[in-house]
């Protein structure tokens, strides 16, 4: 069970393709979307809360049609953090999450065991009395994301979480996630690929509206195995000049050597020796692959 | 309270307030019959700019990509809230904004026949009556047009466009008893004259039907 997409395509009136053609299953758990900016993450996440309709292709949500007549059914088992969101200035903390439960048609009482309890998860419990637009970006998205959980929604969609957090805070934001995943589907958008190696085990990697990648964490690292290579120059032209050839995942000054990290097919035209793909390799690797006819 | 806080600002009641004083300040009236005609049209104007926002704030702090996740009777039950909240508290400014002109301009009572109070309270009763629902009619509608276009400029312009067509004297040709400010255009030397009901009778039918077709427009455009 879980979420199926089929053959789905997304063109907007400007004729701008956000999603192409793409073919996904979200199985149940913590499940990572890593993309560019624009690679078509947001949208397909609209089309998944129902915001969007697709072009053509179907989606389903554990075997449920996405179509208008059962949407209401869709949008009950539903969570979403999206990526901008300006929760009422006006409101305090509590009031705000209690207004959204209202809103949800939570029972009272049940809200509020959950507003308290999302709070303590979230170390915010000190600042429910303030009023929103008074906290902090990091501490707003928090708010977003106990919203997002007040109706314990079988699937959760959120839309880079951990933006705006401190290192403590994203580490504490992954972790209830993870928690929540449990018996639930979580769809974790980001482009930061530590929180998903944190976290995931499964993840789709986008480009240009298409899935490059859907599968396990490992075996894409496993992908990329014997195309990461460790180059080591202390002249600058020689530096320059494999950058423009290859692919640079990281450099670091090691003394008076340049140490880059190379993303090649073949082994790069000079001294190099293959190291282990972490996971950004391994996404710079499937993202600037050549495709393959 | 949450509520109230959401769609009564600060912002909004300072807006409203300074708006019936200088109202009051820079419109002539010389009897008191007169002030529910010199209130009615730019208490529409009001109305309009005020409630555009009920729904459209939440598209535009794009809180509107959950709502679309509540159930579809909360969320209009919301927005009616929101809507009444906001009529209740336009039509405290308008009962206030009447004895505005009172004591700022101190208009000559023009009697009804018996005693000049007595009368006085009968005119304002009317006037209450007719602004409660002009002030309805232009918020639900504002509103919906909002609601429709996403977008609350659209929504001020469009009630614009209708206010400009109504309250004019080609709308009064046009439309008589039955024009949107029907009170406003009313003969004032003819106190038994209530024809001007029909055109309130009209604002109440177009609100009616525009508040049932708000939950589709909601629906569609989300």
């Amino acid at each position: 069970m879980g979420i199926k997409i089929e053959d789905l395509t997304v063109t907007f009136r400007n004729n701008v393709t956000a999603v192409n053609h793409a073919d996904l299953e979200i199985p149940k758990g913590m499940f990572g979307l890593l993309g560019e900016n624009g690679a078509g993450k947001t949208t397909l996440m609209r089309v998944l809360t129902t915001v969007l309709s697709p072009t053509s292709g179907t989606v389903t949500l554990d075997g449920i049609l996405y179509s208008e007549k059962n949407f209401e059914k869709i949008r009950k088992k539903i969570g979403y953090l999206p990526q901008e969101i300006d929760l009422y200035p006006g409101l305090s903390v509590q009031e705000c999450l209690e207004y959204m439960g209202d809103l949800s048609g939570i029972p009272r009482q049940i809200y509020r065991e959950r507003i308290n309890y999302y709070l303590e998860k979230t170390n915010l419990s000190e600042q429910r009395r303030k009023k929103m637009k008074q906290l902090s970006g990091g501490m707003k998205r928090r708010v977003g994301l106990i919203q997002a959980l007040l109706n314990e929604p079988e699937f959760l969609i959120v839309d880079e979480p951990t933006t705006g957090l401190d290192p403590e805070e994203r580490i504490r934001i992954r972790n209830l996630l993870v928690d929540f995943s449990e018996g639930r589907t979580v769809l974790f958008s980001t482009h930061v690929v530590e929180d998903l190696v944190a976290t995931c085990n499964q993840l789709a990697v986008m480009k240009n509206g298409r899935f490059l990648y859907s599968g396990n964490m490992k075996e894409l690292l496993e992908q990329a195995r014997g195309h990461i290579w460790i180059c080591k120059t202390k002249e600058e032209g020689t530096a320059r000049e494999l950058e423009k050839k290859y692919h640079v995942s990281s450099k670091q000054y090691a003394g008076d050597e340049l140490r880059m990290k190379l993303i090649s097919e073949t082994p790069p035209q000079m001294e190099c020796s293959p190291c282990e793909a972490t996971l950004e390799d391994a996404y710079i690797y499937i993202t600037n692959k050549e495709p393959q006819l | 309270m949450r509520e109230m806080k959401i769609s009564l600002t600060f912002q909004k009641q300072a807006y409203a307030v300074f708006f019936v004083i200088i109202l009051s300040l820079v419109r002539g009236v010389s009897y008191s019959n007169e002030i529910g005609i010199a209130l009615e049209a730019p208490m529409a104007i009001l109305a309009f700019t005020f409630c555009a926002d009920t729904y459209t704030q939440e598209i535009v702090s794009r809180r509107s990509e959950i709502w679309r996740l509540c159930p579809m009777k909360k969320r209009i039950y919301f927005i009616c809230r929101r809507i009444v909240i906001q009529e209740i508290f336009l039509l405290t400014v308008a009962a206030a904004s009447y004895g505005l002109f009172f004591l700022l301009q101190n208009p000559i009572i023009y009697g009804m026949g018996q005693n000049g109070l007595e009368s006085e309270i009968c005119q304002f009763f009317v006037y209450f009556t007719a602004i409660a629902v002009t002030l309805g009619f232009w918020g639900i509608l504002s509103n919906l047009i909002s609601c429709l276009f996403r977008n609350m400029w659209v929504g001020i312009g469009g009630c614009m466009v209708l206010w400009l067509m109504t309250n004019s004297v080609i709308g009064d040709r046009i439309f008589g008893a039955w024009n949107l400010f029907s009170y406003s255009f009313r003969n004032l030397e003819d106190s038994s004259d209530f024809s001007w009901i029909y055109g309130k009778i009209v604002c109440i039918c177009i609100g009616i039907l525009a508040m049932a077709a708000l939950p589709e427009i909601i629906k569609k455009r989300g």
